[in-house]
């Protein structure tokens, strides 16, 4: 690929593949298979698939945590895993686990100085940060004492602490309640708003569907969907209405006028609100 | 450069403190009541002089043994315990080496081995403190408030004996004995998860370093005539460290005349084979998958 092409993604992957050998029988494990990925800077991009799918793999090569069996990956060009490439995102990982011994601003701090920020720099961030994830009253009790919800909250505020141009964040959502989901959605739209890049994996789709401005489906290793949702989802030749006021007889009055000019009404009923924004409003968050 | 001594030092004052919060430093207390048990036993018993050497193998032989579990526990179960919990997930997709996390991790618990070995001296040098003054006063109390010659020679020879700069080589060589065995663990715990095959392992080394000397003298001998017990004797006379070599603290308690002099190559010994352990550490960990 040229170095313009290089400039555009944020993640490139090249017949990306990934063979695990299992220790005691030798047999080979083929986790991920040959995939080919273009992330655009400032996209949301979703990773869907089922477990054992080749989600974490992807996010571990990505991270350099694992080395392909073959193929490339690189991070705004350079090699993932290098220094240039992690120094430029942030990782939040599926259930994240922190020292349980440290209170939430100590664990903003210790990896606030892996990412070279000190003194007022660092406390100004990091009171920043907690405010974002909403746990500054939180901040000073031990991580150990934090729910699920409020791990994963923290979890993604190291994962800012740098100010990162392209976040991967595996399963954000996972063991969340609902409120919190909301929250870490509006997180997403709002970094991609600042021309962040954000890859994620997903069991939930309907979240993923609210977010991804493009999703890529892997099964069994490979890679079998990718596109902008508009383009998977639209049921091609048909189209949606909301209208306010439609009475029984307008109704049957509408759909005869539509037969008569070559089309039909296919389903009529009340637009139902989601669940989420329900919940969302009962507890009055 | 820098960022790498940074990084290291962020990532040991890390495993220090959690070292210390998941209470480590209880196994303090066993230490103290060894020294209470052994001095109270000491007052009741007559060693005919050897009252401080009795006192001080036992010491040794505590810190030894206390610092020993310390080493091993904290370095099989602090690294694998990273990977297990994935801990190190985050920490790696920071801008941090993997040769920064090994060296961090080994620097923190040398700070805790370092810690340990001077709190246990500390409360060593008060029991030796306590016992001298218990003796002086019983001579003093025997003459009536004032020392005979013979008393003021003997109370010389208590306080010579308990005030020995010599043990301070002694300690030396008991915590430079640690880091070596701690370095060993850390290198296991690159390759291996399991905390009972880690510690093991570290204790087989253990045990073969203190036979070292053996295997090298059969080996430079040429007594053995097996290429394949010959190739087994120079790889542990050239890969496994030279435990033996740190016994000279035995000397220093029991009262013969060790210089630094004596003891600096030993020292020197145990930090280049420390520094060469934790880069075949770092390699080690630098090739292997998360």
């Amino acid at each position: 690929m040229s170095d313009d092409g290089q400039r555009e993604f944020a993640v490139s992957a090249a017949g990306l593949t990934k063979t695990f050998t299992l220790e005691w029988t030798r047999k080979r494990l083929l986790a991920l298979d040959g995939l080919e990925l273009r992330v655009r800077r400032g996209e949301v991009f979703g990773l869907l698939g089922p477990n054992g799918s080749g989600k974490s793999t992807t996010m571990k090569m990505l991270l350099g945590l694992i080395k392909p069996s073959a193929g490339t990956v690189s991070v705004f060009g350079a090699a993932a895993g290098s220094l240039a490439a992690r120094r430029r995102l942030g990782f939040l990982p599926e259930n994240p686990y922190f020292p349980g011994f440290l209170s939430g601003r100590e664990v903003l701090n210790y990896y606030g100085k892996l990412v070279n920020l000190h003194g007022q720099r660092l406390r100004a961030r990091v009171d920043e940060l907690l405010e974002l994830v909403s746990l500054t009253a939180a901040a000073d009790r031990a991580l150990k004492t934090y729910s699920k919800g409020m791990l994963q909250r923290i979890g993604l505020a190291q994962a800012l602490l740098h100010d990162p141009d392209l976040l991967l964040l595996d399963e954000p959502t996972a063991g969340v309640d609902p409120v919190g989901s909301r929250q870490m959605r509006d997180l997403i739209l709002a970094l991609r708003a600042r021309g962040k890049t954000v890859i994620f994996s997903s069991h939930l789709l309907e979240q993923v569907q609210e977010v991804a401005d493009r999703v890529l489906i892997l099964h069994r290793g490979k890679k079998v969907r990718e596109g902008t949702l508009e383009e998977l989802l639209s049921v091609r030749g048909q189209s949606q209405l909301t209208v306010s006021g439609l009475t029984p007889e307008l109704q049957t009055r509408l759909s005869a006028w539509l037969r008569g000019e070559g089309a039909e009404l296919l389903a009529a009923a009340p637009p139902q609100q989601k669940l989420e924004d329900y919940f969302i409003k009962a507890v009055g968050q | 450069m820098g960022n790498s001594l940074r990084h290291i030092r962020v990532i040991a004052a890390n495993t220090f403190t959690e070292a210390i919060r998941q209470k480590v430093l209880y196994v303090l207390v066993v230490f103290c009541l060894l020294m209470l048990g052994g001095s109270s036993f000491i007052s009741q018993m007559d060693f005919k002089g050897d009252d401080f050497k009795f006192m001080k193998d036992l010491a040794y032989a505590g810190i030894s043994l206390v610092g020993l579990l310390v080493a091993l526990l904290g370095a099989a179960l602090l690294i694998p315990a990273e990977v297990e919990k994935r801990t190190i997930y985050t920490l790696l997709s920071k801008p941090v080496r993997k040769f920064e996390f090994i060296a961090g991790k080994y620097l923190g618990l040398v700070a805790l081995l370092t810690l340990f070995v001077t709190l246990m001296a500390g409360i060593f040098f008060i029991a030796l403190w306590g016992h001298e003054n218990a003796l002086t006063a019983r001579e003093l109390a025997a003459g009536g408030g004032r020392l005979t010659e013979v008393q003021t020679q003997l109370v010389g020879e208590y306080r010579a004996s308990a005030y020995d700069p010599a043990m301070i080589q002694a300690l030396a060589l008991i915590w430079a004995k640690l880091c070596l065995v701690t370095v060993i663990c850390v290198l296991f715990s690159t390759v291996a998860s399991s905390t009972v095959f880690i510690v093991s392992c570290t204790l087989f080394v253990y045990l073969i370093g203190h036979l070292q000397m053996i295997a090298r003298e059969y080996f430079l001998g040429g007594e053995v005539a097996q290429w394949w017990w010959k190739i087994f004797l120079a790889a542990v006379a050239l890969l496994i460290p030279d435990f033996q070599t740190f016994n000279l603290s035995d000397e220093i308690i029991a009262g013969n005349t060790v210089r630094w002099v004596d003891t600096a190559p030993i020292l020197a010994y145990a930090g280049v084979y420390a520094l060469v352990t934790l880069t075949v550490s770092a390699l080690v960990f630098e090739g292997r998958e998360l």
